[in-house]
Parts: structure tokens; C-alpha cells; sequence
């Protein structure tokens, strides 16, 4: 029995172990956000050149570093451009930003691809984890998007891709959240639908009550089972053996009955036999405090514990 | 530059420094503050192990200095050692070790015996939510007003853990207003309770619970963690804490890991806590009529928990069985301050019968009190934040 619980362990660990590095990476949150393939009025890049960019977004809430992450135009090339290694600018802060230049230009510095983007035809791009293999996420930029428009999700790492002309509504955000937000917009609706609190209270109090009703029938369930459980037990220990009648009932030790019984053996022998065990029932005075205070147990059970001979 | 003029230019410069030439009206009120809090603690004996570091800690907080001088000495400058200390409390982190403290201390065997008694600590939990209506009509935003309302969980380090997602800029006073009220629990309860029970009530004699096994205190932590945390996630940090310590203490396993978070680890945080909660206090952040209205809210959180808690007991042996029924004496332990409200309803109940013992009854609602706050803040975490 010991074998098998052993192996069992084992064989958790190792499947933990297995898929652990994985979703510690988190890579998979990363995501393509925002494509601009002709730029003629956007962003400038640190070399006062226009071209066409890629804008990534760390959908995770913890930074993000991508560097041997793989960003491809060519889905038979995946391992096109490599984001270099040793550059601090690679790890992406938590629901942030980075933007590559698609220039063609990778000499220029870390944020600047080994591939173009093409106008006038369907842009495929995608990005591949560290190991060639794993797309993490992939769109195509189509034909038709019109010079200083971007293609871009609607929310930031979410949502469908739209294309976005610059209007006034229709902002391009390079390097920026693609949903601008002023305000809270739950404390907005709640300001605005609850004004007098009223809806909150019925829907958290309603939350509040579920939980520890479940609780408390999970517990009813679990104190039914422990007592059929305990029932059984007792009966298994105090069992004659075969053929003799077996007890009629059995009863919990009561605490209390336990308590009640040597009190009263103490009043009326007023003395203390030779035992080690003497039952001292003090009161307590110590200066109350939250923390300290619950070192109080609730309840002691006394526990026969047979002699030893 | 003679040298005399030298002595009297840096002399001069050194009393810039001081907190003499620094100091406002509002350094000395809160000076007096602290020294007030440290004498309730020392004095009165008032929740000393608390009262005593938040009172040093707002004497520390309200020195005067020159803050322009880039001293690095503020609670609020980034990288000063207080500041430091403070991230605890500022992101949140302090609560939820206090709440692993709280889970290695708490025996929930009360609660485990008689489960019903859950709902008890589910309806207190109206005083939060009561009080949220009040901030709102008096012109509290809601995620502001859930900061402040989460006082009437009657649970220190719950409200600092909301009040410093919700309101970072509150969190001083709706701190301090927690503990003041917490302190003042005995003085708050017992008229309320007085005023909505009849005497018949208060003499309500409560079956003794049942005894309750190892295996069923083990399995409590374990299903009432994943239970609770799945209707509501955003409890986890206090609700994974409280749990985990208390599967600490229940699975005989682990006494000394149970001894360390019940022990060293909650005396280590609650210092760093209260000091630095205390610190938090400066007179530019405290003394706002907001904080006027902070304590205001704080006092009605506490008298609807109090209330409601006494009054769902009543509305509840309006269904129990004629042997069944609850004695509403322990409606107020609902509120989770442990275990002063449970003593509260052993005391008072005491007071009507010499023979009516409801300590033990009052700490089922008690600890149900603690897991129901914890349970409300994450409600409240969900929907506001």
C-alpha cells in the first residue's frame, strides 16, 4: 500500500514539475495588440525614421520578459527574429506595452525586426515561444488597411481586431492601452445604478449567506458521516466476541459528565490519590487581546488513556 | 564668511530641521492622540497588544520635520525605512499573515458541532453592508464607502486589507476607527442586545454541542477554504490564510509550524502592523472632516451588526424546534472581534441566569463572524475593484 501511495506521489510531482515551468513562463499571455504597415504619420523611431509597427502586450499581471521569444512574417520561418537576450527593455512591466519596428533593420537595436511588413497584400504575423514551435498568437493584418491606419484589438489583449482610422473615437495607440479609461467603470455603474447602496447589500448579503449556508450543510453532511463513522467504530472495539450478545447502546464520552464525576470524587474524598494526573480547574486571568486571547481552546475532551502497568 | 557667521548659518539650518520649527497645530492633536491610545492601553488595560504599537506608532508618525529636505525619514517617502515597513499594510500583505495567526489560535469545534450557527455570523455581516448605505447617502463614492463600511466586520486587519485596495487614502482612519471600536465592544453590545431581547429570551437554555472529531477539524479547513474561496475568489488572501493556519493547528502534524504563525510570526506582524498603521496617521492625512464621518460610519457598522445579528437569532427560532432554539444573547458574537463579543454574550447571559454558560454557543457565530467579514471584503474586492 505504502508502494503504490509512494508512486502515486511520485508520478504527481513529476506531472506538476512537467507543466509548472510552463505556466511560470506565462508566455502564452503575450500578445500581438496593435499592426501599423504603412506609416507615413505615426510613431518615430529612436532614429527619427518612419516604418511599419508591431505592438505587443503583456496580458498577464505579473511582467513578462520575452527576450528568445520569436516574431515572424513567415510561418515557414518561425524562428524569423529572435528578441535578443541581455536587454532589461525585453521584460514587459504587468498589462504593458512594447512596440517593434518592422523594418528590416535588426542592427538598429532590439525593437527593430529582420522582416518588413508588406503593403497592398494580407500580412501574416505571428509570435513563437523559445522553443521554434509554440505559436503563442498569430493574426494577419488584411490587404486593404489604408497607409497611417492600425489594425488592432478592441481591448487590450482581448476582443476582435478592428481597423482604427485616427478619428476621434477610433484612436491609434502605439505603446498605450487601445481602450482609454478615464474612470472606474464598476464604481461608475454602481455610482450611477446604486446610488442608494440597496442593490449592493441584497447581492453581497445573498453571497455572504450561500457561502456559509453551504458551509454549514457541508458540515451537516460531514458531522452525519463522522458520527456513523465513529458509531461503527465503537461498535467494532467494544464488540464481544462471536456468539456472546453485543452491547445494546453506545454513547459518546461526555466531556462534561467526565468533569462532573471526578469534581465530584475530589469533594467527596477531599484528597488526591497518588496519581500523577490531578485535575486543577483554575481560572484564568490574563489581559485580553484579539491575538492572544484565542489561545483559549474552546474545549478540552477529557481522554481515557489506559494505564500503563 | 567669519566663523561666526559660519556657527550661526548651520546652527541656523539645524533648526530648520527640528520638529520645533516644523510643527502645526494638528502634530500636537495627534501627538495627543498617541498618547491618549497609550494610555487606554497601559492604564485601562484597553486591547493593550494593539493600542500600544498604533499609539507609538502615531507619536512616530506626527513628529514634525522638513519634508522638502529630502531626509528620507516619512512614512510616505519612498525608500525611508518606515515606508518600507508600511508596504505591508499599503499592499496588503500584513492582514493576511495576521489571518494565519488568527486560524493557528482559533478552535472552530463550536462551529463544526452546531453548523447553523454559521448563518448567525452571515447575518452581522448586514452591518457592513448597512453601513455602506449610510456612506453612500452621506456622499462617499462606493468603493470609498466599501472601505469605510467594512469596519462593521469588526475585523482589524479585513479592514486594512480592503481599506487598502479601496481607499489607500482612508485607510488610517478607518483603521484606527476599527480597533477604537473593537476596544469599545463591551460598552456598544450590551445595551443593543438588552433592548432587543425579552427576558424570556435571555434565559434560553442551549443544549450542550456535541463532541467533534480530529478527522472533522481536519476536513473544516480543507472544504470551508475551497468552498468559500470558490464562491468567492477574491477572498482568497484572507480566506487561504485563515484556513491554512488553522489545517496547521487541526492536523497534529505540524505543532510547531501551528506554534510559530499562532505565536512569533502573529507578534512580529502585529507590531510591524500597528505601528505602522499608527505612523500612517500623520495630521495632514488624519485630521479631515472625513475622518469625523470615517468614525461616525464605523460606530453605525457596528450597531447594525450588533443588531441584526441578535435580531436574525430571534427571527430564526421562529422556525427551530421548541428544544432547538438559540439564545439571542449570542446574535451579537456574529461580529467577528474574538472572542470579546462571545464574552460579551456569556457575561450577559450569566447576568439573568447564573447557571446559563453561552460561551461556548457564542464562539460558533464568533469564528463564523471572521470567515463571514473575510467573505464580505472579498465581495466587496470583486465588485469595486
Amino acid at each position: 500500500m505504502k508502494k503504490i501511495i509512494s508512486t502515486v506521489a511520485i508520478a504527481l510531482l513529476m506531472l506538476c514539475a512537467s507543466v509548472l515551468p510552463a505556466s511560470a513562463q506565462s508566455r502564452s499571455a503575450l500578445r500581438l495588440n496593435e499592426v501599423m504597415v504603412v506609416n507615413d504619420n505615426s510613431l518615430v523611431d529612436e532614429y527619427g525614421r518612419r516604418s511599419a509597427w508591431i505592438e505587443l502586450f503583456n496580458a498577464n499581471f505579473a511582467p513578462l520578459e520575452i527576450s528568445s521569444v520569436y516574431l515572424t512574417d513567415d510561418k515557414a520561418n518561425p524562428r524569423k527574429y529572435p528578441v535578443p537576450l541581455g536587454d532589461v527593455n525585453t521584460k514587459i512591466p504587468k498589462r504593458q506595452h512594447v512596440v517593434f519596428f518592422a523594418d528590416g533593420e535588426p542592427n538598429r537595436g532590439t525593437f527593430h525586426t529582420s522582416f518588413e511588413l508588406k503593403p497592398g497584400q494580407d500580412n501574416w504575423i505571428g509570435i513563437y515561444d523559445a522553443d521554434g514551435k509554440t505559436l503563442i498568437d498569430e493574426v494577419v493584418i488584411p490587404a486593404s488597411l489604408l497607409p497611417d491606419q492600425s489594425y488592432a484589438r478592441t481591448e487590450d489583449g482581448a476582443g476582435e481586431w478592428k481597423v482604427r482610422t485616427g478619428g476621434d473615437n477610433d484612436y491609434i495607440t502605439p505603446s498605450s492601452a487601445n481602450v482609454i479609461k478615464d474612470t472606474n467603470y464598476k464604481i461608475e455603474n454602481f455610482a450611477e445604478l446604486d446610488g442608494n447602496g440597496f442593490g449592493m447589500t441584497i447581492m453581497a448579503m445573498c453571497i455572504v449567506f450561500s457561502a456559509l449556508l453551504l458551509l454549514c450543510l457541508c458540515f451537516y453532511g460531514i458531522g452525519k458521516i463522522g458520527g456513523a463513522i465513529s458509531k461503527m467504530n465503537k461498535i467494532r472495539a467494544h464488540s464481544t466476541p462471536a456468539g456472546a450478545p453485543d452491547r445494546a447502546e453506545v454513547k459518546h464520552d461526555s466531556g462534561e459528565e467526565i468533569a462532573a464525576i471526578v469534581m465530584a470524587l475530589h469533594e467527596h474524598l477531599n484528597a488526591h490519590d497518588s496519581e500523577n494526573t490531578v485535575l486543577t480547574i483554575n481560572k484564568v486571568k490574563r489581559a485580553y487581546s484579539p491575538w492572544s486571547s484565542k489561545i483559549y481552546g474552546l474545549r478540552e475532551v477529557p481522554q481515557h488513556t489506559p494505564a500503563r502497568k | 564668511m567669519s566663523f561666526g557667521d559660519f556657527l550661526y548659518n548651520n546652527l541656523a539650518q539645524f533648526w530648520s530641521l527640528t520638529g520645533f520649527a516644523n510643527a502645526q497645530f494638528g502634530n500636537f492633536v495627534m501627538l495627543a492622540v498617541g498618547l491618549f491610545f497609550i494610555w487606554l492601553a497601559i492604564k485601562k488595560n484597553f486591547e493593550p497588544m494593539l493600542l500600544v504599537p498604533i499609539g507609538f506608532g502615531i507619536l512616530i508618525g506626527n513628529i514634525p520635520f522638513n519634508a522638502s529636505a529630502g531626509l528620507e525619514i516619512g512614512i510616505y517617502e519612498e525608500g525611508s525605512v518606515l515606508n518600507i515597513l508600511y508596504n505591508g499594510v499599503a499592499a496588503g500583505w500584513y492582514p493576511p499573515l495576521i489571518f494565519l495567526g488568527i486560524g493557528a489560535m482559533t478552535d472552530f469545534s463550536a462551529l463544526i458541532a452546531n453548523p447553523k450557527l454559521m448563518l448567525i455570523g452571515a447575518a452581522a455581516q448586514f452591518g457592513i453592508f448597512g453601513a455602506y448605505m449610510v456612506a453612500l447617502a452621506i456622499g462617499f463614492s462606493p468603493d470609498q464607502a466599501g472601505a469605510i463600511a467594512i469596519i462593521g466586520g469588526a475585523d482589524g486587519p479585513t479592514a486594512i486589507f480592503l481599506s487598502s485596495k479601496l481607499a489607500p487614502n482612508l485607510m488610517g482612519a478607518i483603521a484606527v476607527s476599527a480597533y477604537s471600536y473593537m476596544a469599545l465592544v463591551p460598552v456598544i453590545q450590551p445595551p443593543l442586545m438588552r433592548l432587543f431581547t425579552t427576558k424570556k429570551e435571555r434565559l434560553i437554555k442551549m443544549k450542550p454541542a456535541r463532541a467533534v472529531s480530529q478527522n472533522e477539524k481536519i476536513i473544516f479547513p480543507i472544504v470551508g477554504m475551497l468552498l468559500t474561496c470558490f464562491v468567492v475568489p477574491s477572498g482568497i488572501p484572507l480566506l487561504g490564510m485563515l484556513f491554512f493556519g488553522n489545517l496547521l493547528r487541526e492536523c497534529g502534524v505540524t505543532s510547531r509550524l501551528a506554534k510559530t504563525a499562532s505565536n512569533a510570526l502573529t507578534d512580529i506582524v502585529t507590531i510591524l502592523l500597528g505601528m505602522t498603521v499608527g505612523a500612517s496617521t500623520q495630521a495632514s492625512q488624519f485630521l479631515t472632516p472625513q475622518t469625523i464621518f470615517i468614525f461616525f460610519l464605523g460606530f453605525m457598522a457596528f450597531v447594525i451588526a450588533s443588531s441584526s445579528g441578535v435580531l436574525f437569532v430571534k427571527l430564526f427560532n421562529l422556525i427551530l424546534p421548541k428544544d432547538k432554539k438559540i439564545n439571542p444573547l449570542i446574535g451579537n458574537a456574529g461580529v467577528s472581534a474574538v472572542p470579546m463579543s462571545a464574552r460579551i454574550s456569556n457575561n450577559l447571559g450569566l447576568e439573568y441566569d447564573p447557571s446559563n454558560y453561552l460561551l461556548m454557543h457564542a464562539m460558533g457565530p464568533n469564528v463564523a463572524g471572521v470567515i463571514g467579514s473575510a467573505v464580505a471584503a472579498g465581495v466587496l474586492l470583486g465588485f469595486l475593484a
